[in-house]
């Protein structure tokens, strides 16, 4: 991700991103079929519905896992500034489409996209660090 | 804050990524600290300063501190 010599937390952590974001897209895609085939309802709605953001928490607590086990404080540095980045970015255009949704009745965001943008931002702000300590 | 990195390292022939190695980071991170970039920690500093014998002050300068005592003079 950001070196050559890969540390144990660094592997470990882009093994876990390579297979939450296999589980993502199959149960992205396996929850919308589901609910296509099925029409679930009540209580098991809520549960097939929930699937897709578990890989999601699961890529939020690597991170953490990633920041408590790197020995590299530089490493840690670099990912703690892309995750600023990534959470400032977010939080500023969510806020600025929220107040278009309300007044200027632009159209609607759905939340599942927050993620995504999130990670936007932060492949943007891994680019500049990146670019700035070359 | 200023350091003697690349001197040090050339006295003993080392490249950026033996002094990684010697000291458990990514050459990218002896490169950040090397150009200023990047401030190490307490303990990365004292790390550094083992591994090279030298005291810290040896290897790092605070600019502020330096110029306190042009100042004073």
């Amino acid at each position: 991700m950001f070196c050559t010599i890969k540390s144990p937390a660094r592997r470990r952590l882009i093994r876990s991103s390579l297979i939450g974001a296999a589980l993502l897209v199959l149960l992205a895609v396996g929850v919308a079929e589901s609910f296509r085939f099925w029409h679930l309802k009540g209580l098991p709605a809520y549960v097939v519905a929930v699937l897709p953001a578990l890989p999601i928490l699961w890529f939020i607590v690597e991170w953490g896992r990633f920041l408590a086990a790197e020995k590299d404080e530089f490493q840690r540095n670099l990912l703690v500034q892309c995750l600023l980045w990534g959470t400032g970015g977010t939080l500023a255009t969510t806020t600025i489409w929220g107040y278009l949704e309300d007044y200027a009745h632009a159209p609607h965001l759905n939340l599942i996209f927050v993620f995504p943008l999130f990670c936007i931002f932060m492949a943007i702000a891994k680019f500049l660090v990146q670019l700035r300590y070359r | 804050m200023k350091n003697r990195l690349k001197v040090l390292r050339a006295e003993r022939d080392w490249s950026q990524g033996d002094l990684a190695q010697r000291l458990e980071v990514s050459r990218q991170s002896v490169n950040a600290i090397e150009t200023g970039k990047f401030d190490p920690s307490l303990p990365l500093a004292f790390k550094l300063a083992r591994l090279f014998e030298r005291p810290i002050e040896e290897i790092f300068s605070d600019e502020e501190g330096t110029k306190d005592v042009v100042t004073r003079d």
